[in-house]
């Protein structure tokens, strides 16, 4: 049960997570059932659901690095609700793109099939689908320790081929999609950088930092270049410009730089939990 | 990190139009009939009334799609890229607004928005507008034909096409700060497709002037294309011998073409095009060719089979 620890006790802090993964679904629900989802309702209730999706995966990946950098072992008890969450989102997104289509499920195929950012990110949907179906304890002592990881690093091709789904389906605004392509950046070079077990210190933090910036303004400069008529340069000279609102590379800046600065905190004692003998 | 980014629909209580005005608009009309004169700060909830005969010629064959809906649902990148930008877009200046037509024409002219309403024949047109992003909406337009306005300046015989330009003004306009944007705003069409009755210039809609989220106080519409060729808030018309390339070719010209005219059999290159969301209804209906208008238009396009119609 997700409220339980391993010792089979109630974990409020379990509980508390469990619930708030269900509230992105409740305010959907409930917009829905007010009629506040606009005049398109169901596409905006495709985006909010698939958004989420993406959401969790990321925060999914980033249960290691929280783990290391806070020095709080007991946040590695919430990455498995949160990745069976994500699935969760991803499935309804999956129904309320159906019911965009009318639950012409021979038009989704179709579509599917048809659509190649349809098609990418249906391919992460069964991904996440076979991720989901070895989350229970008995699949992962079936597949013993090393097999059941093994399979599960599966989540970072997924979530790659998911940003791409993500930034394939906008119009011409890539902001959002390329905000979470950096903060995937910064997760994916925190486990190269991080040494066995544990944090890295606190100048590779920074130096991180810094470079998942650089790696989403990268990004953003070859989107713009390989899939728009728009001018990369005028993109990338954009980002010293703080007048629209901070672009991607300054948000994955400031929040390598967040990450960082918890990483300097003074390191509390381990008082709570008895050692884990 | 979780983001929350305020969708557009999600407007406060406040902003929702008031019950008595929704359903006592004629009273409110009478009250408003003397404002037409100076309606300097008209704003989207106030819009000054504008009343005009409504042409029975083209019928949408389905209901007026809600005035919320129209109006607070609005594709202006100047303003921001999602569609919730009716609130932003109430900070467009509506007057003074001038018209500038030139290029190649034989008198070029600047017209006052006051002088086009006094002296243009406005009707009321009920048009379907088809988005290319597959959706719709049936919208009660108060405008005049641009051949109208046309036949004042006398377009010269090298004329091909008609440039619509819009208004980019960075002091209200915070899209404009996305500087990689090919700004501002370009759209345009042939002289002959201009010169089709169907080819309107809007300054109203919903029986009041035009509110500068749906592109007020003068834009453009040609309902047999798709909604992005419809200019907003436009401040130049130019006559060329030269094609124009709008923004969204600019932006992306696998998805947005010069033509653009509504066809269900030929895909969005990220979608398909044969069915429409009909906006503030949970019906999805099947897209027509020509967006239902093949009778008035189809004729322009013998001889074009060569060029990209469609998309």
């Amino acid at each position: 049960m997700p409220w339980r620890d391993r010792t089979g006790a109630f974990s409020p802090f379990k509980a508390v997570v469990f619930a708030a993964l269900f509230l992105p679904a409740l305010l959907l629900a409930e917009a829905a059932w007010t009629a506040t989802l606009g005049p398109k309702p169901w596409q905006a209730a495709t985006h909010d659901s698939g958004t989420w999706a993406i959401r969790l995966l990321l925060l999914s990946l980033a249960i290691t690095p929280a783990r290391q950098i806070l020095r709080q072992a007991r946040i590695a008890e919430l990455r498995r609700m949160i990745g069976v969450a994500c699935f969760a989102y991803v499935m309804l997104h999956l129904v309320i793109y159906a019911g965009d289509l009318a639950f012409d499920w021979l038009k989704v195929a179709s579509e599917i099939l048809r659509r190649i950012y349809l098609t990418i990110g249906f391919v992460a949907l069964l991904g996440l689908a076979a991720l989901a179906a070895t989350s229970t304890d008995g699949a992962v002592q079936r597949l013993g320790g090393p097999g059941w990881r093994r399979l599960h690093r599966l989540a970072y091709p997924i979530a790659a081929l998911a940003l791409v789904h993500f930034t394939l389906q906008s119009k011409a605004d890539v902001t959002e999609p390329m905000l979470m392509a950096g903060l995937f950046a910064w997760l994916m070079g925190y486990r190269l950088v991080a040494p066995q077990g544990g944090a890295p210190s606190l100048p590779v933090l920074l130096a991180l930092a810094v470079a998942a910036a650089a790696a989403t303004a990268g990004i953003e400069f070859a989107w713009y270049a390989l899939a728009t008529g728009i001018n990369p340069w005028r993109v990338l000279e954009a980002n010293l410009d703080v007048t629209f609102g901070l672009r991607p590379a300054l948000w994955v800046g400031i929040a390598g730089l967040g990450a960082a600065a918890l990483r300097a905190l003074p390191r509390r004692r381990t008082a709570r939990r008895p050692a884990e003998a | 990190m979780p983001i929350l980014i305020r969708r557009g629909w999600e407007i406060p209580e406040a902003r929702v139009t008031p019950e008595h005005l929704v359903f006592g608009r004629r009273k409110a009309m009478l009250a408003g009939a003397g404002l037409l004169a100076a309606p300097a700060m008209a704003s989207a909830q106030e819009a000054a009334p504008l009343r005009a005969m409504r042409n029975t010629r083209y019928v949408p064959g389905r209901d007026i799609t809600g005035e919320r809906e129209a109006t607070t649902f609005n594709n202006y990148y100047e303003f921001g890229s999602d569609k919730g930008i009716s609130r932003p877009a109430q900070r467009l200046p509506q007057r003074p607004w001038t018209v500038k037509v030139e290029g190649m024409v034989e008198t070029p002219r600047e017209f006052g928005i006051e002088d086009l309403l006094r002296t243009m024949p406005l009707e009321e047109r009920v048009y379907r507008l088809r988005c290319v992003e597959a959706w719709s909406m049936v919208v009660p337009w108060t405008g005049f034909p641009i051949s109208a306005l046309l036949e004042v300046v006398k377009p010269l015989a090298s004329a091909r096409y008609v440039v619509f330009e819009t208004a980019a003004i960075p002091a209200v306009m915070p899209g404009l700060r996305q500087s990689w944007y090919p700004w501002p705003y370009i759209e345009g069409c042939t002289v002959a497709e201009a010169a089709n009755d169907l080819s309107f210039l809007v300054v109203g809609a919903y029986g009041k002037l035009l509110p500068p989220q749906n592109g007020g106080p003068i834009r453009f519409h040609q309902p047999w294309k798709y909604g992005f060729k419809a200019g907003k808030s436009i401040v130049r018309i130019t006559l060329t011998d030269r094609r124009p390339v709008s923004f969204w070719e600019q932006i992306q010209a696998s998805e947005y073409g010069f033509w653009a005219n509504v066809n269900p059999e030929v895909a969005h290159p990220r979608w398909s095009q044969a069915s429409e969301r009909v906006l503030g209804t949970n019906a999805r209906i099947p897209t027509q060719l020509f967006n239902g208008y093949g009778e008035f238009v189809a004729g322009l396009y013998t001889g074009l089979q060569n060029e990209r119609l469609w998309a």
